[in-house]
């Protein structure tokens, strides 16, 4: 049911105001810490406090203006929103906590943490967006607030790498604003609504076309191939940036919209009788395979670790592509199961780059004695991407392959299996560098007073995220949890016309 | 029934003319009161215009005749959902004026501030003459005031190249005017009244005939120049980029406007008589607008003078306008009108900030403001506001535009150019992504732009201020929006195939 | 009124719009092109009288011994104002003619041309 609710709106909002703080009183220290602390508890505090009425099938919403009937800027706090604003603003709280730490004496961290600050915001805004004209306005405000992260460290590299990040997003913008535009043409209004909101009497050509402009719109940054290309080449961003926006926010926002257009656009049934989602399954699976065959090659280790992104994200595409209820379970967790682990991942790689200088798998050598806990994480994460019982990536990997068999779709079983060998292919060669052959040269020491292998703020976050994929992994069923919110999400989603919230 | 500001209607266009005059008189001492003259001149006649449009939104639209001369024998004054323009252009002076203040202080010496500012009041008297006249002919003299003052207004401050670009304006502004003032007059022979509402019943019976069409196209080639449209754009340029750039925001935000508007009352008046076969018509100004858009882009990504950069977008935009209005989708043209008003607040933020780093570094050019976001970042920090606007990126003015004209562009079935209006504007973000790389992350190459301090307050704050409006009409951008849909749902039924 | 009654009268205005377009757009000099928009001018104002005419109009004054048909007095009043305009135009012109001679030596647009 519906309840009218000022906090939809509140969370991106009160973020902005805090963004637009540490622009302000950036210059000290305490000031731009303590805003960038207080947009990511706020904005957490008032996702959790929507948790119990969500888990409870109850709908925040908030208009905020209308410009006509049907179009206007609208808030809406529904299950499926609630789940990614959940895991977004978790790992927000970490990376922020992360970032302080590996920017310690970097320059411009007034202009980095206000930007920061800014992505807080936009990324709850697409999560909570009642209507496809409020996710456009947020998604490329994202585009536009991520820019600066990325270019920050202002080498020629980092600009072309902005250059080529903008120019892939923005033409995906202008697809999605297409689309969003004969969306409303076609069916008369915006507002996401369970069963969808087209029908089939707007003409298959028609449909055809607003499906591939939204897919194209949102698969640029959900990094589908082949519109996958600005990931790699992002990876010259700072490591907290990487972590953050291009294994949770960025390309999760893509991900989420194009689950939004297939189930909440399009509609399960319409989809069903269309066909478009098998090429948009096949296209997942493809990428599935192909990304992860190119991260075999690669010897940057962030450069690996975008490509793994780029097979797990089609992982999300795949489950909401074969259109049945368990797959669509896995869609859902794993934005939460994917994110946990390769943040996770991400602060290792930056705490090893930190702490020793070394960027390639090559280099790392040994390290497994230096860094031990940061190792062990890795080790979890990478164990969940293979899909080991009681991690994360093995309860995605059960529900998607049920979730296949269910579509009577076996063959994408196969991928499955395959995805796991290679995820296992390029991440255990990294775990028996580490852990199994001797360092080539001596590590750096610990520094003076340091009792831990690498500053506090940057362990801290590896262990809890490392953890979470734990957690995530046994506690699928656990009501409260939140693999709970996803299966009222993916009702909604499946209830049948005129039904459900 | 009418209120009491019915009866101020005259004052609104009488206040800044008379003003003009004064300008001289009143500076006599100190030339440099001529800029606070004129800025009361406007402030008091901004109120005006908001006392207007409450009368019209409490009461609908009315007349003012003067002399008391009844409508078809004088000069009627018409306040309607159009002339609404008025109020916002208004405001865009008074934020405008304060920024002249101190950036003329190296564009011309003190003793030709009085007549400078008495051409801006000129100028603006015009154009609210121009948006409130019920009457065909004083529609011609106003449009002359307008376009005598912009002449002048662009050679100004300049020398000879300023000079011979206010000359290029003239030769072919007159000749337009020259067109106007013919279809006025066949207009009248045709109908035998000049008032506008006369002329349209008149042509009602009349019917629909050569003299009338050679009428129509006389009104439409003209205003398009004014307008500056693809292919008789080739006037703008050159001198809206050498104009100082108070008058490059007002030239570009308003004067530019005034075809457009023009063009609405046309459509006024011969829609209301039922005459015209518009089909083809529009088909034509949908093309020459999606060319203006794309050839505007085209050239404004190859220039280095940021001046003549803005100026090639605001043919660019001007041609998202003219393809909003040959759409004739009722979306469609609510997006270009309101565009009229967004397009200005925007291209004034772009010109004013501009202008203040030009005034600051003494440098016009790309290559030669590299580094200027370190010691300007306020007015950078505008600059890139303004270049999302006009890109058209959420969330700024410029998008809520861009949508309502695209979302007209597949209402009217015509798909293909709602994709090239996407694209179009996404294209001129190159020049803009080359700028806001250059500002903010390139090192500078001069000292003057290394030691650039930033500009008074008297000039920040406008710029400040525009810039943070480009922001808030992108979130309540329904405002302007719902105000100008009765008006045009009025228009559209004749509008058509 | 009657328009198109008198042809010959619109041929002159049409040929005498096209002569000065063609000075405004053929000459080289400054000054004639000038001239040739003075004469696109009068070629309008022409139009406006002829139009206007109306055949043994009396003047538009009520005294004694006048009667209908009375010219109207609303094309005069037009073509009047329109003559202001121009001059004021023509005046303006003549201004920026003067500051580019002043600055650049010349006001021949071929040589106007060359110059960087």
């Amino acid at each position: 049911m519906e309840v009218v609710d000022v906090r939809p709106i509140l969370a991106p909002f009160v973020s902005f105001l805090c963004a637009g703080l540490v622009f302000g009183f950036g210059r000290s220290i305490f000031w731009r810490r303590f805003f960038t602390f207080l947009a990511a508890f706020i904005k957490m505090a008032l996702v959790l406090s929507m948790l119990p009425g969500t888990l409870q099938g109850v709908v925040y919403v908030y208009q905020f203006v209308e410009f006509t009937p049907g179009i206007g800027i609208g808030f809406r706090a529904d299950a499926y929103g609630m789940f990614f604003s959940l895991v977004s603003s978790t790992l927000w709280v970490f990376t922020t906590i992360y970032a302080i730490g590996y920017m310690q004496g970097d320059r411009d961290r007034v202009r980095f943490f206000g930007f920061f600050a800014l992505c807080v915001s936009t990324t709850v805004g697409v999560a909570f967006a009642e209507n496809l004209l409020t996710f456009f306005l947020f998604y490329e405000t994202l585009t536009i607030c991520t820019y600066p992260l990325v270019v920050h460290a202002e080498t020629r590299e980092a600009l072309r790498a902005g250059r080529i990040y903008l120019t892939y997003t923005l033409i995906g913008g202008g697809f999605a604003l297409v689309g969003a535009v004969m969306t409303l043409n076609a069916a008369g209004t915006l507002t996401f609504a369970a069963p969808g909101i087209l029908g089939l009497e707007s003409g298959v050509g028609t449909l055809a076309v607003i499906f591939l402009c939204l897919i194209i719109g949102f698969g640029v940054k959900a990094a589908v191939m082949p519109l996958h290309g600005w990931l790699p080449i992002a990876m010259v961003a700072p490591t907290p940036v990487s972590a953050l926006l291009h294994a949770v926010a960025v390309v999760k926002v893509g991900a989420f919209g194009v689950t939004r257009v297939i189930y909440n656009v399009f509609g399960v049934e319409l989809l069903q009788q269309l066909g478009f989602a098998t090429p948009l399954a096949l296209l997942a699976g493809f990428t599935i395979v192909a990304a992860s065959t190119i991260a075999l090659t690669q010897d940057h280790l962030k450069r690996r670790l975008a490509y793994s992104t780029i097979s797990q994200l089609s992982y999300i595409v795949l489950g909401a592509a074969l259109l049945t209820p368990l797959a669509a379970t896995a869609a859902v967790l794993h934005i939460a199961n994917q994110a946990f682990a390769k943040i996770t991942m991400f602060f290792v790689v930056g705490a090893i780059t930190r702490t020793t200088g070394k960027k390639y798998v090559s280099e790392i050598d040994g390290i497994g004695a230096r860094m031990p806990w940061s190792m062990a994480a890795f080790t979890i994460a990478s164990l969940s991407f293979v899909g080991v019982p009681l991690t994360a990536g093995f309860i995605t990997k059960w529900y998607l392959a049920l979730g296949a068999l269910e579509a009577d779709a076996w063959w994408f079983v196969l991928v499955l299996i395959a995805s796991s060998l290679l995820n296992a292919g390029y991440f255990f060669p990294i775990l028996h560098r580490a852990y199994f052959r001797p360092a080539k040269e001596p590590w750096p020491p610990l520094e003076p007073g340091r009792h831990f292998e690498t500053p506090k703020t940057l362990l801290i976050p590896i262990v809890i995220c490392a953890a979470y994929v734990l957690l995530l992994g046994v506690t699928a069923e656990v009501p409260g949890m939140p693999g709970s919110v996803a299966q009222v999400a993916v009702e909604s989603f499946f209830a049948p016309r005129g039904v459900g919230p | 029934m009418t209120g009491p500001w019915a009866e101020a209607l005259p004052w609104v266009i009488v206040l800044p003319l008379v003003g003009a005059a004064l300008t001289p008189a009143v500076a006599v001492r100190h030339p440099r009161v001529a800029g606070f003259w004129a800025w009361g001149v406007l402030l008091v006649t901004a109120v005006l215009a908001s006392g207007l449009v409450a009368e019209l939104l409490a009461r609908g639209p009315f007349s003012y005749e003067l002399g008391g001369w009844a409508a078809s024998y004088g000069i009627e004054l018409r306040f309607d959902h159009f002339s609404a323009w008025v109020l916002p252009l208004a405001v865009l002076f008074v934020v405008i004026v304060p920024f002249s203040w101190r950036y003329l202080d190296h564009v011309m010496p003190d003793e030709r501030r009085p007549p400078f500012y008495a051409l801006l009041l000129l100028n603006a008297g015009g154009m609210i003459g121009f948006c409130v006249t019920g009457d065909l002919f004083n529609l011609f003299v106003f449009t002359e005031v307008v376009s005598l003052s912009s002449y002048a207004l662009v050679a100004v401050g300049g020398r000879g190249l300023a000079a011979f670009a206010a000359l290029k304006y003239l030769f072919i502004g007159a000749v337009s005017s020259l067109l106007m003032l013919f279809a006025t007059a066949q207009l009248f022979v045709l109908t035998g009244s000049l008032n506008m509402a006369d002329v349209s019943l008149g042509l009602g019976e009349i019917g629909s005939g050569t003299a009338v069409m050679v009428a129509f196209a006389a009104f439409a080639v003209s205003f398009m120049v004014k307008a500056a449209m693809f292919p008789v754009h080739v006037w703008l340029p050159d001198a809206h980029a050498i104009a100082p750039s108070p008058v490059s925001a007002v030239l570009s935000g308003m004067v530019v406007k005034v075809g457009i508007v023009g063009m609405l009352r046309i459509y006024q008046i011969y829609f209301g008589a039922e005459v015209l076969e518009l089909g083809a018509f529009n088909l034509a100004l949908v093309w020459l607008g999606a060319v203006s858009i794309v050839m505007g882009a085209f050239f404004a990504i190859f220039q280095d003078d940021i001046k003549l950069m803005l100026a090639y977008s605001t043919i660019s935009n001007i041609g998202y306008i003219v393809l909003g209005l040959g759409l004739a989708s009722p979306y469609a043209v609510i997006g270009a009108s309101v565009h009229v008003f967004n397009h200005a607040l925007i291209k004034a933020t772009l010109f004013l900030a501009a202008g203040s780093i030009i005034h600051q570094t003494g440098f016009r050019t790309l290559s030669d403001l590299r580094g200027i976001a370190r010691t300007m970042p306020q007015t950078s920090a505008a600059m890139a506001i303004g270049a999302v606007s006009i890109v058209g990126l959420p969330p700024t003015a410029g998008f809520v535009c861009k949508w309502y004209i695209a979302l007209g562009a597949f209402e009217a079935n015509q798909a293909p150019f709602g994709f090239a209006l996407v694209f179009g504007a996404l294209f001129i973000f190159i020049y803009y992504i080359r700028m806001l790389n250059a500002f903010y992350f390139q090192k500078p190459v001069h000292d003057e732009v290394a030691q650039a301090s930033e500009t008074p307050w008297s000039m920040r704050g406008p710029v400040v201020l525009l810039a943070s409006l480009c922001l808030i009409l992108g979130v309540l951008g329904g405002i302007p929006l719902n105000f100008v849909e009765p008006a045009v749902l009025d228009l559209l039924p004749f509008w058509g195939q | 009124m009657q328009p198109f009654g008198l042809d010959l009268d619109y041929v002159a205005v049409v040929v005498l719009f096209c002569v000065g377009l063609y000075m405004l757009v053929a000459k080289s000099n400054l000054l004639k092109k000038l001239l040739g928009l003075n004469v696109m001018e009068t070629a309008v104002f022409a139009f406006i009288v002829t139009a206007g005419m109306v055949e043994g109009g009396d003047p538009p004054i009520m005294v004694a011994g006048t009667s209908a048909p009375f010219a109207s007095p609303i094309p005069h009043a037009m073509v009047l104002t329109g003559i202001v305009v121009a001059v004021s135009v023509t005046a303006v012109a003549l201004a920026l003619i003067v500051q580019i001679h002043a600055h650049f030596g010349t006001i021949e647009i071929d040589e106007l041309k060359e110059l960087p």
